[in-house]
């Protein structure tokens, strides 16, 4: 309960009473008084999983109207449609939040273009063959799943909602992926084959999916952040351990081998041992130096710039319209 | 190059059925509401029933401040207009009861 | 197969593949529209319309002609029926490289076919063939909702900017050389009218005229010709490249492992 009008409190105060918010769990709302620190880890992470979700449309885009039956083309139009979709419920939680700083979505876009935000790793990936689009809907979903039920209870009201819908939808992702792989597995040597190979390439991406373990690997991490915040509530290893847990079992089960000889449950320990990934290796791809980084890139760029002319024309749609009216 | 000023925010609304009341569903940005309301029916109601859609331009909103949300808080006194402020009714129409089966006593 | 039935078979290959086709062109667009809000939009309507075309399919695989996805996915290019402009590519480049997409074609091009569209299901409401009937009502369900959504986007970017005007009415100009071509029944169409499965060429094409230009009205826009059919007759099994590349695309997967019995 604030006693003296808000604007009047000293900075300590406002940021007392904020920590005070968060430790009661309620929810900040875009309008809120917050610290430039949590508006800038919010920033950061909604930017990325954001934007995340719209080059991530692109490695499965290829498969869209290649997938084998027509049912499949439907399923996987709407998959990639709802990470579109996610994507923009995303960035509408930034654009909320960057406003202030007297930011738009267009600000997000040059700075996905001249690498300044950066988007994950396995979207940089190549996606060669159809195994890897049942891959990515099953393994890269099924990670990104385990993530974003994580942060559900992110201590931000607009991401916690977003996320809500966005985990709704999620649901059906990881049928479809399921669906795409036990359809592979059971198939023909070929079919079985497209998917182990596809397996093979995307497991380092995977295991790298949730970020390093601590600050020794790659010299940083912001999970210290999240957790003071309350924008997350599991470590990028806890979360790792999950991701074992629920899924090499099942691959197993399929009979698909795993490129990683170390890989093993520690009953000692009750965790999974694995071969460290190159973590060095996974911060050049994020800083948007992998296969794919700068065709995607331009893939995105090409279609934004091409369609300004329209973004244009609209605003100027806009202005007539309202002088009718008004 | 980022325009300086980008589409507007539209708040999008919906009711499911009949019978239940309007709710918000998320925000969209759009270049008027014209599209607004095209593009939410796809953005928000690809899976769910909709039975009314509303969007409305954040412009025209009034919204709470936190101050506001913090400083509006009910007190408790405020029985009177409550059903729980008249739980003595049943106990009256007793005596009154009471009292007329006395008098034909 | 019955003469009959070989007549009802045209116009169910020109339904579902016009659908087909067009969702296809649709569906290149993911990720690349103009705003993130219209891709979402965009790709339900691609899915209605493959959706559409799926169901024409099956109306097909019920009268022998093979199942759904041979159908769509193992044709020769000279067996579809589609409409040479639907096949047409949605500009220069390719989807996955350099796709110079025109979003003033895609516009033009989607609005004049959904007006067809849904003169033909009008028409279909009253055919003859009870299935082909119950599907048409089911499809208009849908479809009400892309006449709006292209509606809009035509409207407004007529009468917007003078970029957007001058490439809209380009795009027109293109579409018009080929509409007619859209709105053929191809070469069996008299026998497709005589069996009352759906109208005349005729008064499809009055009826369409009637309504586009009513909007071009509002527009101050009129077309100079009538539409014509320029690259040819897709009804009758000609077709561009455009076609075999899409074909090509559409079944690389499905056609890259014959003996699989599932995907």
């Amino acid at each position: 309960m604030v006693l003296t009008p808000f604007d009047q409190l000293t900075a300590d105060e406002k940021y007392d009473h904020f920590m005070e918010r968060i430790e009661k769990g309620e929810k900040i709302e875009a309008e809120d008084w917050m610290p430039d620190e949590y508006r800038k880890a919010l920033i950061r992470l909604i930017s990325m999983h954001g934007i995340s979700e719209i080059m991530g449309a692109l490695p499965e885009k290829e498969w869209v109207p290649k997938a084998p039956t027509l049912h499949r083309k439907l399923a996987i139009m709407a998959k990639v449609q709802d990470e579109m979709g996610h994507g923009q419920l995303l960035l509408r939680v930034v654009e909320d939040l960057i406003q202030p700083l007297g930011k738009t979505r267009d600000h997000i876009m040059e700075d996905l273009f001249t690498k300044r935000l950066k988007f994950h790793n396995v979207f940089h990936m190549p996606a060669p063959s159809w195994g890897d689009a049942a891959i990515i809907a099953w393994l890269v979903d099924g990670a990104a799943i385990l993530s974003q039920t994580m942060m559900l209870n992110t201590s931000y009201g607009p991401y916690g909602r977003a996320l809500k819908r966005i985990c709704q939808e999620e649901s059906f992702h990881a049928k479809h992926g399921e669906s795409l792989t036990l359809a592979l597995a059971s198939g023909t040597e070929k079919q079985k084959a497209m998917l182990q190979e596809a397996l093979h390439r995307w497991w380092e991406s995977l295991l790298t999916f949730f970020g390093p373990k601590s600050k020794q690997e790659t010299g940083h991490t912001n999970v210290d952040i999240g957790i003071k915040y309350k924008l997350r509530t599991k470590t990028n290893e806890q979360l790792r351990q999950e991701f074992l847990t629920k899924y090499v079992p099942k691959i197993q089960l399929l009979g698909l081998s795993i490129p990683d000889e170390q890989l093993r449950f520690d009953e000692d320990t009750q965790e999974w041992r694995y071969t460290e990934p190159d973590w060095q290796k996974f911060k050049r791809i994020v800083a948007g130096d992998g296969p794919k980084s700068d065709e995607r890139l331009a893939l995105r760029r090409n279609s934004y710039e091409n369609s300004q002319w329209v973004r244009d024309a609209l605003r100027h749609f806009k202005e007539q319209a309202s002088e009718h009216v008004g | 190059m980022a325009s300086e000023q980008f589409y507007e925010a539209f708040e999008v609304f919906s009711r499911k059925r009949d019978g239940l009341p309007l709710e918000h569903r998320f925000s969209l940005t759009a270049p008027n509401k014209e599209m607004a309301y095209i593009m939410a029916k796809e953005n928000f109601f690809r899976r769910e029933a909709v039975k009314e859609l509303w969007v409305v331009s954040r412009k025209d909103i009034r919204k709470m401040s936190q101050e506001e949300r913090e400083a509006f808080q009910l007190m408790d006194n405020k029985a009177y207009r409550e059903t729980r402020g008249y739980v003595d009714l049943p106990k009256k129409w007793k005596e009154f009861n009471h009292d007329t089966k006395v008098k034909e006593g | 197969m019955q003469r009959e039935d070989m007549v009802l078979c045209e116009l169910l290959y020109q339904l579902a593949d016009d659908n087909f086709i067009l969702a296809y062109r649709g569906s290149e667009w993911l990720g690349l529209a103009p705003h993130i809000e219209e891709d979402v939009a965009f790709s339900s309507i691609n899915q209605d319309m493959m959706g559409h075309a799926v169901m024409y399919y099956q109306l097909l695989e019920e009268l022998g002609a093979g199942d759904v996805d041979a159908l769509s996915h193992c044709r020769e290019p000279e067996s579809f029926r589609n409409a040479i402009l639907l096949e047409r590519k949605n500009g220069l480049g390719h989807y996955l490289e350099n796709p110079n997409y025109d979003w003033a074609y895609t516009v033009v091009r989607h609005y004049l076919f959904s007006v067809l569209k849904q003169i033909r299901l009008e028409s279909l409401y009253h055919s003859s063939y009870e299935p082909l009937k119950q599907a048409a009502e089911k499809i208009s369900l849908e479809h009400y909702y892309h006449s709006m959504h292209w509606e809009t986007w035509f409207t407004q970017l007529m009468s917007s900017t003078k970029e957007a005007r001058h490439r809209m009415e380009n795009a027109i100009n293109y579409c018009w050389q080929e509409f007619d071509g859209v709105i053929s029944l191809g070469r069996y169409g008299k026998e497709i009218c005589d069996h009352q499965l759906i109208v005349e060429e005729e008064k499809l094409r009055n009826e369409w005229l009637k309504r586009v230009c009513t909007t071009f009205g509002e527009m101050q826009f009129s077309p100079k010709t009538s539409p014509g059919m320029e690259s040819g007759n897709g009804r009758n099994g000609e077709h561009t490249e455009d076609l075999t590349e899409a074909l090509e695309v559409l079944s690389e997967v499905y056609g890259g492992d014959k003996q699989a019995v599932s995907w």
